[in-house]
């Protein structure tokens, strides 16, 4: 068992296949070159899994992974992280969730769980501290995420269980399906809940009473009071007049005056309407409570309630991005629909984004003829009619009729389509594009691009020149780049920042702490997270931010490799021509292209990988101690 | 008036992060672990209802009475309901004795745990980003929201005052 404090030290080993548990030792090595979280799912997926498994094949591995930060008071530390190969991609897949569930399973004594097989029968995994079973699960197979939950609860007879389990949509395999956990936190992304149904795992309960230990408690205390003055003071009014105050939803308003807020399957990057759907409305008419993931400051999430009409109901509101996936993308200007559809895609598992964004390419596709009644069983699919979008979203959960379709996501559904739908499916390596346009940011096209799980935004996008934060930039890069840096629309030395960030949202993504108190705002920063490292875990090498920033690349370089393995090069690292080739049409952004060329270049140069492929040279390989994958793949 | 001070709970600011559990943990254990703090919030997610439960040291404290070798005691500083450890049998009569819940079995030593005001800085109310609990003079007990309630009236009554002018 490691000798460095702040992990839990033990990690659990499920074969589904013959139904054997192992509890296994953290190994030193591993902190020391992976840190946790994000870096130890990226060792252990490129040891156990190769370009032969096939992503819902028993031979796939899912890994459920906490960071050292994990259940301590520093601020925003309640993440967990779930990597896999990926069903909807076939290449590198991960996601990131809230609520609870995370420190709860470090509180069991656990860092990770390595899970393997399929099992013959649906099962439940129960863990009590050291008690670990797998339960039958027949009699939960079909229920929703909540009936799931609460039903668990139920049976083993105490309501603090932390349950993360799958809807209807990963039982039926759809590409996109999606974990929850604490009814309505999402491992969301990449179809981690399709590997689950695949395994016949329906859910993970977990509770723990013990304690995760600190090196230093005084000098992690002051890293933690350092935390505490840095959201609360330095950027403490900002946080409370917008995501404090609005949550995600805030966003909507924000960026769509920028013009990047992506309109009707990406067309555009601008919405007149964009107000009745945005953060303020919401608060005004909708909003009941406000909620908080374990542990964290900023306290983004919230309750609505809808009083009446046939979406009545309260439930945790959506996210900026559920909203414009399923809203602005769709024409949909009915938020109480957007909530129901938000809703349905946590009551059944589901990427709300993924799902938005495939409804929004059958949308485009049906207006200009490729897709007819035929192909959707007599549905027209016209823009802005939110109640078709709500029941999209259930026929697509229980692949039912045209659901069985979108249930494969834009690219796969585009390919069995065919005749040439393609073009329309907004989607980088099978990844449905999240709510960001290059063409009005474009570090945020090349985000896209070269996001290692696909068109995602929370690898590596910048929002220094979205607000433009000159300060944070100049002394991050100095002063000389901050002009370009803070623009959006200029392509210089771009590469270089997104992948700096995508270093330091590995770090985030392996300790693991909220992407709301690193991305955006850009609160903490290598240096911060070094002396975090240090002090709780007592890795003394980690004093030297060299160190982690060594850590950062080895593990985003391991990452890249996996999907070198994979088979993806340059030409995969791309964006659909609506970007690059179509001038935003209107908003604040008109006339702009995304010039993502322009910045290639500069971040695999960043990157350390070959400009031609794509790849991680021998020379970056060898420097992060990556030596043996040198010269295998070209 | 007095000048003590109380812990006061606000349910309906309480957003259920549990921050309070973890760094009541830190306090007293310098490590990690919500099933041995003394503050615990109660959640009800599907609803979002959170309510953080604590001692709420009692003027006549059931634990107080029922401890049956006099190891709860009244702590002199903080007014307090605190248990010396070195007289406790761990019979757990305290915990059986308390009307709310509000004194829990520490899982590794079994010890009953409860609340001792952090002896005058308690941590979860430091810590509570949304003001759920509060450590406060009793003089200032129920003013905000006596404050808050009444401003509906204020709002009326002044422009009833108003109007005649």
């Amino acid at each position: 068992m490691t000798r460095y404090k702040g992990y839990a030290g033990k990690y659990l080993r499920v074969d589904l296949t013959s139904g054997k548990i192992k509890v296994e030792d953290l190994e030193d090595s591993l902190c020391e070159n992976y840190v946790g979280g994000l870096g130890f799912a990226t060792r252990i997926l490129w040891d156990e899994v190769n370009e032969r498994t096939d992503p819902l094949g028993p031979e796939n591995r899912i890994v459920f992974s906490t960071g050292p930060v994990t259940g301590t008071l520093f601020p925003a530390a309640g993440r967990y992280q779930v990597n896999s190969k990926s069903p909807l991609t076939g290449i590198w897949g991960h996601a990131n969730s809230g609520g609870s569930f995370g420190p709860e399973l470090k509180y069991a004594g656990y860092d990770m769980i390595i899970i393997s097989g399929r099992s013959d029968k649906p099962v439940y995994l129960w863990i009590d501290d050291d008690y670990v079973e797998l339960k039958d699960a027949s009699h939960l197979w079909g229920k929703t995420t909540h009936e799931t939950t609460d039903a668990i609860r139920e049976e083993l007879e105490d309501e603090t269980y932390k349950v993360a389990c799958i809807g209807p949509a990963g039982e039926n395999l759809v590409r996109f399906a999606c974990i929850i956990n604490d009814y309505g936190d999402a491992a969301g992304r990449t179809g981690m809940g399709a590997v689950m149904g695949s395994k016949r795992l329906k859910a993970i309960a977990v509770r723990g009473s013990k304690e995760i230990q600190v090196h230093d408690p005084d000098a992690f205390l002051e890293v933690v009071d350092e935390a505490y003055r840095k959201l609360l003071v330095e950027w403490g009014y900002h946080l409370s007049v917008t995501l404090t105050r609005y949550g995600t939803p805030n966003l909507v308003e924000a960026i769509n005056s920028i013009g990047r807020m992506p309109v009707k399957n990406h067309w555009t990057g601008y919405w007149e309407k964009a107000d009745k759907i945005g953060g303020v409305r919401i608060r005004r008419e909708y909003r009941s409570k406000q909620g908080s993931c374990f542990g964290c400051l900023v306290q983004c999430k919230y309750m609505v309630r809808v009083p009446s009409g046939k979406y009545a109901g309260a439930y945790k509101g959506p996210e900026y991005e559920a909203i414009v996936s399923l809203g602005s993308c769709c024409l949909v200007d009915d938020l109480e629909a957007i909530f129901e559809a938000n809703h349905l895609c946590d009551l059944y598992g589901m990427d709300s984004i993924s799902m938005g964004m495939t409804i929004a390419w059958a949308m485009e596709c049906y207006e200009k003829g490729l897709i007819t009644e035929e192909d959707t069983g007599g549905i027209p699919i016209k823009w802005g009619d939110g109640e078709l979008v709500v029941d999209l979203v259930k026929k697509t959960a229980f692949r039912d009729g045209f659901g069985n379709i979108l249930a494969e996501g834009t690219r796969r559904a585009s390919e069995i389509i065919g005749r040439g739908t393609e073009k329309y499916a907004m989607q980088v390596k099978g990844l449905e594009i999240s709510a960001q346009d290059g063409r009005a940011h474009q570090s945020s096209g090349l985000t896209h691009a070269t996001a290692a799980r696909g068109a995602d935004h929370l690898t590596s996008l910048s929002c220094l020149e979205e607000r433009g934060y000159e300060k944070v930039a100049a002394s991050r890069y100095g002063e000389d780049k901050v002009q370009h840096l803070i623009d959006p629309l200029s392509t210089k030395y771009k590469g270089i920042l997104v992948k700096d960030l995508e270093d330091l949202y590995a770090i985030g993504n392996s300790l693991i702490i909220c992407w709301y108190e690193v991305g955006w705002p850009p609160v903490f920063y290598f240096d911060d997270m070094a002396r975090l490292i240090h002090t709780l875990t007592g890795m003394e090498q980690y004093k030297e931010v060299r160190t982690l920033r060594l850590a950062a690349e080895r593990i985003c370089t391991l990452r890249r490799m996996f999907n070198v393995r994979e088979g993806i090069r340059r030409k995969d690292d791309t964006l659909p021509e609506r970007f690059t080739k179509e001038p935003m049409p209107s908003g604040p952004a008109k006339g702009n292209v995304c010039r993502l060329d322009e910045m290639l270049d500069e971040y695999y140069e960043a990157r350390g990988c070959d400009k031609r492929t794509g790849i991680p040279t021998d020379e970056t390989l060898r420097r992060l101690g990556l030596g043996d994958l040198a010269g295998k793949y070209r | 008036m007095t000048a003590q001070k109380f812990l006061v709970i606000n349910p309906e600011n309480c957003t259920g992060c549990r921050i309070c559990e973890i760094a009541c943990s830190f306090e007293h254990y310098k490590s990690f672990n919500p099933r041995k703090s003394r503050v615990r919030v109660l959640k009800v997610e599907k609803m979002g209802v959170y309510i953080p439960n604590i001692c709420r040291h009692c003027g006549d404290a059931p634990c107080m009475a029922s401890c049956p070798t006099g190891a709860i005691y009244r702590d002199k500083g903080t007014n307090g309901v605190v248990i010396n450890h070195e007289l406790c049998i761990r019979c757990h009569q305290c915990v059986i004795a308390c009307p709310f819940g509000a004194i829990t079995i520490d899982p590794d030593t079994l010890d009953p745990i409860k609340c001792d005001l952090c002896g005058g800085d308690p941590q979860c109310a430091a810590r509570c980003p949304r003001e759920a609990i509060l450590y406060i003079r009793g003089d200032r007990v129920g003013f905000d929201k006596r404050r808050r309630r009444s401003e509906a009236f204020l709002e009326v009554l002044s422009s009833i005052a108003g109007g005649g002018v």
